[in-house]
């Protein structure tokens, strides 16, 4: 009997770790993920208080009002480029686009935040509860531009943000649609116009990943800038052939670059190259560099929800792990993603947390948040950063990227010719940045089904980059 | 161990029996009473009579105004009743008395029929309660309950088995007549008394052999979380009995080989786990429920959005298995932890009943209950938030449902039962203490 008292005085930690466990696993996943599922699109409740509370506007950096309520009716900007430009980060009333600012910012432009007492005197005056007005960092003209230039009738995206800071400038998926005539109409529409490509579209990102490969020679590799290598346009790794961009197989003709460094090797993508060395750097390391540019790294941004980029794991045979270099294989990114790679080689190799609010304003005028910029990881030191960013250089003077180039500016980038299966063309990438003082902005373009990067993205980032530095 | 010295002369029923014949006072002096309820009662009425006139106020209801009287009287009478006739433990009577309570509160909620129902629960449940307390404190031929319990208890689950339906997935359901009912839950407790018998008489094998026997028919029946439930409180009542962790360990290992199998053999199951994994995979589809569920605690926060202002009945049965998501959204998460801790409290005051008892039996049983009500708390609230699959057990006391509530009512009662003879006995010691001196 004794002992078994003793045995049941045992179970008193067993049965609180039971409690334990439930309350701090409840209270950890309410603390990091309970803005993220109030503001879920599926959040019926946030709908239901249309009624009783009148929503928040919501601003650019530069104080155009974007969207605004009038009574229960919410309306946009009268340019229609804007409505457009802007609606994938604005989102919806319904919900059909995934976490909208509409949706996503809720808590804000339905005042949930606001305190208490506050609404306890409001509600004693009989006034009606109004939201707090949000202001983001997006830039209404840019991304009116963006849509107006951005080749029709192709699906892709592109984006813009400040390197040093975070800040997302423009964020625009194509197709779009246009709020003013409600989402309803735009459902079932070509190309899925509520899907936001930059954010959740998750793609194989082709050349624009070497430059993941050339940060992990330069870390892996002795002299890896100095070496030569020998490209003779075939390169067979486990009886698969790994060919140049222009091949003509069936010709038999094959683009060849001869003895070349990695310099010149990234700035023409030469594939043969990039290949062998991330066959010499091995998957474990390449792997490694990957993760340090967030590739697997789980995206909790506070201010915008980003699909999570995945580093391949099956069968990784030497031609995978090659494949894997020049961004095939079965690496999948999202273009936001991509941005944040070409923009903390701008930084320095400090990759900044992308943010889209600038200011929350309450009714009466406060300035309750305020944006803060804040590093969310070193991917790579900055020795390594600025040898990049030479070969990025390289490749817009005298590479792929030329279309990119504007006169007098110094533009950095790498452009990408992502094959897809079942696919007829490449999906065109550029991601670039500008190495000037006071236009510290870097950007990503995608288009799909379009041929070469260099054709098809390179020329609208470079007209970006015109519009950015106001000459056109 | 306060009262070892004075454990002596107690034998058993019989005795106890004679003794109350012969004139056992029938009020008992509250300074005398070593565990009343320190004043919680008058608590978890003036919550009650607030909540439930809060109520009134938001829905105009007159029933909502009713039950701001009723629930407080019916509940001070019964706490008398059950401590002076029964000999019940005060504090776990004032803490099943408020979440019964509470779970009435959110019945009538949102549906005033479902409360009416679960008051009608209740009050039937209460009174399985006192039986239950009363067959503790009496039963002795238990070389003849046992076997029959034993017998009947499968008989009861491989019913569903044969002829039973479907609701979710689970095939633990018999129709008679208009009673729709689980006999899981009626089985519950004669799986608790049988393994505490069995194991009281050092019968292990034999204990052993009857939990596999419901585990086995609880698979067939597809009820996942009834038959962890089952597992759980089996291996722990034999770590007790044995204090072998050997035992406990092959029993864990045998247990999660039997998830595993489970895992790769049933759908089912995989797809509970996959909607467990990633419910926002399909947040309209199949993550739905635990998706709203989310959304729902989210939405209430720390505080709660208030009580009647909340919309988490959009979740699939947010009255049963969902009752926790419901409360954390209209109380909110503070409000939700002090409910958990009833649960821990209630949990802890079964372990202390066990160590006080007398007998081997009767601290298993005790054992036996006290965990039976964590480890479904732990389930069901588990399920509910996220941190493990969801399976279809009730939250107890709380959820909707007369099977639920007057077996859990009944576990409650077994456990009082063992409280009455320490609680009995020790009113006889002093007593006879007493008399001696003068």
């Amino acid at each position: 009997m004794k002992q078994i008292r003793n045995n049941i005085l045992r179970l008193v930690p067993l049965l609180t770790a039971l409690f334990v466990l439930l309350g701090v696993y409840g209270g950890v996943s309410l603390a990091v993920n309970g803005g993220r599922w109030f503001s879920s699109s599926a959040n019926t409740y946030v709908r239901r208080l249309k009624k009783t509370v009148t929503e928040g506007s919501v601003f650019d950096r530069k104080g155009t009002l974007l969207a605004w309520s009038e009574g229960e009716k919410r309306l946009y900007a009268a340019d229609e480029w804007t409505r457009r430009g802007l609606v994938h980060v604005l989102g919806d009333t319904e919900g059909y686009v995934a976490n909208g600012v509409e949706s996503f910012m809720s808590y804000y432009l339905y005042g949930f935040d606001q305190p208490f007492s506050e609404e306890a005197v409001r509600y004693l005056r009989g006034e009606p509860k109004r939201g707090d007005d949000v202001h983001l960092t997006v830039d209404a003209s840019l991304s009116a531009y963006i849509q107006q230039r951005f080749p029709k009738g192709y699906r892709g995206c592109a984006a813009v943000m400040n390197y040093l800071t975070g800040e997302v400038l423009a964020l625009c998926s194509f197709p779009s649609f246009d709020p003013a005539q409600g989402a309803e109409q735009a459902k079932g529409a070509w190309g899925q116009p509520f899907f936001n490509r930059a954010l959740q579209g998750l793609y194989a990102p082709g050349s624009t990943f070497k430059i993941v490969t050339l940060a992990a020679a330069l870390r892996n590799l002795e002299n890896a800038m100095e070496r030569e290598w020998i490209c003779t346009g075939q390169l067979t790794l486990n009886d698969h052939l790994i060919t140049d961009a222009g091949t003509d197989l069936a010709r038999q003709v094959y683009v060849r670059h001869g003895t070349l460094d990695l310099r010149r090797a990234f700035a023409v993508s030469c594939n043969n190259t990039f290949a062998m060395t991330a066959v010499e750097v091995g998957d474990a390391n390449l792997k490694k560099t990957a993760e340090d540019f967030a590739v697997g790294v789980n995206f909790l941004f506070p201010d915008l929800v980003v699909e999570n980029s995945s580093y391949p794991d099956k069968n990784r045979t030497e031609r995978e792990i090659a494949m894997t270099g020049i961004g095939q294989s079965a690496l999948q990114v999202t273009p936001m993603h991509m941005l944040l790679i070409a923009a903390s080689i701008a930084n320095d190799g400090v990759m900044m947390e992308p943010t889209l609010l600038q200011a929350v304003v309450r009714p009466g005028g406060d300035t309750v948040r305020k944006m803060e910029s804040r590093a969310f990881r070193r991917t790579v030191d900055a020795e390594t950063a600025a040898v990049i960013r030479r070969c990025m250089r390289e490749a817009v003077v005298n590479g792929t990227g030329s279309g990119a180039g504007v006169n007098g500016l110094k533009v950095c980038g790498k452009t990408g010719s992502a094959e897809i299966d079942g696919q007829k063309n490449t999906n065109a990438w550029f991601v670039g940045f500008l190495e000037e003082a006071g236009a510290p902005y870097a950007v990503c373009v995608l288009v799909e089904d379009a041929g070469g990067g260099g054709t098809a993205a390179a020329p609208v980032a470079g007209d970006i980059f015109r519009f950015l530095t106001g000459n056109p | 161990m306060r009262r070892r010295g004075l454990t002596a002369e107690r034998t058993g029923g019989d005795s106890v029996r004679k003794n109350k014949d012969s004139g056992a006072p029938r009020r008992i002096g509250g300074d005398e009473r070593k565990h009343s309820s320190g004043g919680i009662l008058p608590l978890v009425e003036a919550f009650d009579v607030l909540s439930f006139l809060l109520l009134f106020l938001k829905t105009g209801s007159f029933a909502a105004l009713g039950m701001a009287v009723a629930v407080p009287c019916a509940l001070g009478l019964l706490y008398r009743l059950m401590r002076r006739r029964f000999y019940a433990d005060g504090l776990l009577l004032a803490l099943t008395a408020f979440l019964c309570s509470l779970g009435l509160l959110l019945q009538f909620r949102f549906d005033e029929g479902r409360g009416w129902n679960q008051a009608l629960s209740v009050l039937l449940g209460m009174g399985a309660m006192a039986a239950c307390i009363l067959f503790v404190r009496f039963a002795k031929r238990w070389t003849l309950y046992a076997p029959l319990m034993m017998l009947g208890g499968w008989g009861l689950l491989l019913l569903p088995v044969l002829f039973g339906h479907e609701i979710n997935g689970a095939k633990g359901w018999l129709t008679v007549g208009p009673v729709t009912f689980q006999p899981s839950e009626a089985v519950k407790l004669a799986h608790l008394c049988v393994t505490a018998y069995l194991l009281s008489r050092r019968k292990l094998v034999g204990a052993g052999v009857f939990s596999l026997g419901c585990l086995a028919l609880l698979l067939l029946q597809r009820d996942l979380g009834t038959a962890l439930l089952y597992y759980g409180v089996t291996l722990v009542m034999m770590y007790v009995s044995t204090g072998s962790l050997a035992l406990g360990g092959i029993g864990l290992a045998a247990g999660a080989a039997g998830a595993v199998y489970g895992y790769t053999a049933f759908s089912h199951v995989k797809r509970r786990v996959a909607i467990w994994r990633n419910p926002w995979a399909d947040p309209s589809g199949a993550g739905y429920q635990i998706v709203q569920s989310l959304i729902a605690i989210a939405n209430g926060g720390l505080f709660g959005v208030g009580l009647g202002l909340g919309n988490a009945s959009v979740i699939p049965y947010y009255y049963n298995d969902f009752v926790f998501s419901v409360l954390l959204n209209e109380f909110g998460g503070l409000f939700g932890l002090a409910v958990l801790g009833i649960y821990l409290l209630i949990g802890m005051r079964a372990l202390m009943i066990a160590r006080r008892a007398d007998t081997v039996f009767d601290a298993l049983l005790a054992v036996g209950c006290g965990v039976q009500m964590c480890l479904q708390t732990f389930v069901i609230v588990g399920g509910n938030i996220k941190l493990i699959p969801l399976t279809g057990v009730t939250l107890p006391l709380l959820s909707y449902g007369g099977t639920s509530m007057i077996s859990s009512l009944c576990v409650l009662g077994l456990l009082q039962g063992v409280a009455a003879r320490v609680e009995y006995g020790l009113e006889r010691d002093r007593r006879l203490a007493g008399e001696g001196g003068k």
